[in-house]
């Protein structure tokens, strides 16, 4: 599978869309820095600036067309027939994405750290005082992150399996974007509108969203996603699996 | 080295292809011919592990399966459109799957794409691309080489240049594949022909079989052809007037050449009118639909 690795990174590298996107990160979290810079100090280092919805919604932008891409140009037919087998292809582009997906959020924690080597947007910080689950803060920041790497994982695992659903890439990012904002209050909504047992409905995909702003903010997340943070992890990581999982076998299952 | 054995394909519970069997050697050009909708393209794709299939596809004795592809990489092909990535240079594109620097610079070069091939593939012309798209499929000095359509969008130098080198890859021992409506193109190139004609194989002939087709009428020219039509009408010889020819069934020929001489008209033309490699296929076609 190196190869088709190599080959996903070339094509990455070369496209102008995975760079340009890294410009309306730092905006971004400038911009929530400015906003709440003095106020929650802490909170937005330990969020990387509350970058995770961010990430999240370039992935999708920049994810959505790993496949179609290939769809579109004719360019699958070389790209399959190069390769050892539809499984090497598949995994390929998932492994890239979950790359790109570690790349962005190395982007936002070192912009983090620029901003607290120059507080111009906020008040100085500590890195080393302690803040939340009785760690210091930049332990606090690492562990966020890891935790949005796995939620983050899950948003790969659907833009998977929707753009082998789905051929054109517009509705899967309309479709993944949908999911990413309004995924939480629709776990809500059909906790509150008792279709079945609470204790199997929390376990709905849309809750597993939860997991990263529980993680950094329990006493609010918690009430609404009834499940703990382990839950949460467990969860996320089950359907990470049964969602590739399951974007492999639609792939499989596809005509060229 | 391409052994082929009771290929059938499906699409859902429609067979799109019965019973395909057939092989290709070193160094051969074979042509796939068929009406649209026979299922060329179907089987280009199947020899590439891109579809489900029953029966045996092996190459160089390794088999080809829809998730084994080990056997393809001694195999380049352009299946319908030149598979191009626009936001890559023509060079980058060749990068993305070359194994050797030297052949690849050596195609770009006998491809003459030398002036263009840095700038972004999606400024290119339909026939700059088709060139890419061939030059892709010849990349890493394959063993077999699948050519779905590869004149489309040449300009006539192109299509010249893309004849010659199909044959010094062949002469090389590059066996290839190639369909094309355009069949006086590929006639010019193939070594054999495979005919396709309502999802199965109706013909699978070397194109000798073709080059020597026998002489169904003789075109004559005479000095006078007014005066020989009224004579051959006279003796009730069939004969037909066309561009300022009479064409004679081969049956005729004799008469028609004692008439002239009792007559003293001279000849001035007589040429033997073989079946062209057209009409030859649609007759292959139409015998298969009478059949039916």
């Amino acid at each position: 599978m190196n190869s088709e690795i190599r080959q996903e990174l070339y094509k990455l590298n070369h496209r102008h869309l995975p760079w340009l996107v890294i410009i309306p990160l730092v905006i971004l979290m400038i911009i929530i820095g400015l906003a709440m810079g003095r106020t929650y100090s802490n909170l937005l280092v330990m969020t990387c600036y509350d970058s995770s919805t961010i990430i999240w919604l370039l992935l999708v932008i920049v994810g959505s067309t790993i496949f179609s891409m290939e769809f579109q140009n004719g360019t699958i037919i070389p790209l399959m027939y190069h390769s050892s087998s539809r499984l090497a292809v598949f995994f390929a582009k998932v492994l890239v994405l979950l790359m790109y997906n570690v790349f962005l959020h190395m982007i936002a924690m070192v912009i983090t750290i620029l901003l607290n080597i120059f507080p111009l947007i906020n008040d100085l910080i500590s890195w080393t005082a302690i803040y939340q689950y009785y760690q210091p803060l930049w332990l606090n920041m690492l562990a966020t992150t890891g935790v949005d790497l796995i939620t983050s994982s899950m948003i790969i695992s659907l833009i998977c399996l929707t753009s082998c659903l789905i051929n054109s890439n517009m509705t899967v990012i309309a479709l993944n974007a949908l999911i990413i904002f309004m995924g939480s209050g629709l776990s809500s909504s059909l906790q509150l509108a008792r279709v079945g047992s609470r204790n199997l409905i929390r376990w709905n995909p849309f809750n597993m969203l939860n997991l990263t702003n529980q993680y950094y903010n329990y006493a609010a997340y918690h009430p609404a996603s009834l499940l703990s943070n382990g839950q949460l992890l467990l969860g996320t990581v089950m359907y990470t699996v049964i969602f590739v999982l399951l974007g492999y076998g639609c792939f499989q299952h596809k005509h060229f | 080295m391409l052994n082929v054995q009771n290929l059938n394909i499906y699409y859902g519970r429609k067979q799109v292809i019965k019973e395909a069997t057939f092989q290709i050697q070193p160094g051969e050009i074979v042509g796939l011919i068929g009406p649209n909708g026979a299922g060329k393209t179907t089987i280009m794709k199947t020899l590439l592990g891109l579809t489900k299939f029953t029966g045996t596809i092996t190459f160089n004795h390794q088999q080809i399966t829809a998730n084994s592809h080990q056997a393809l990489q001694q195999v380049g092909a352009l299946i319908e459109n030149p598979a191009v990535y626009p936001f890559l240079s023509g060079r980058e594109n060749l990068e993305l799957y070359s194994r050797d620097t030297t052949d690849m610079n050596q195609l770009i070069d006998r491809f003459g794409m030398g002036t263009y091939i840095d700038e972004p593939a999606k400024s290119y012309s339909i026939g700059m691309k088709q060139k890419l798209g061939i030059a892709l499929a010849l990349l890493n000095k394959p063993e077999f080489v699948i050519l779905d359509e590869p004149m489309n969008g040449l300009d006539i130098e192109a299509t010249i240049l893309v004849r010659q080198i199909i044959h010094e890859y062949a002469a090389q021992g590059t066996a290839f594949l190639i369909s094309s409506h355009v069949l006086s193109e590929l006639q010019k190139v193939m070594t054999s022909v495979i005919i396709l004609n309502h999802h199965e194989i109706v013909m699978n002939v070397p194109i000798d079989q073709f080059k020597n087709a026998p002489v169904t009428q003789y075109q004559i020219k005479t000095v006078d052809n007014e005066a020989v039509a009224k004579i051959l009408k006279g003796n009730d010889v069939f004969y037909r007037h066309q561009d300022q020819s009479l064409f004679i069934n081969t049956t005729d020929i004799d008469q028609v050449q004692a008439i002239l001489c009792h007559h003293q008209i001279m000849l001035r033309e007589l040429v033997p009118v073989r079946q062209t490699f057209e009409q030859a296929i649609v007759e292959v076609l139409k015998e298969k639909r009478v059949d039916e």
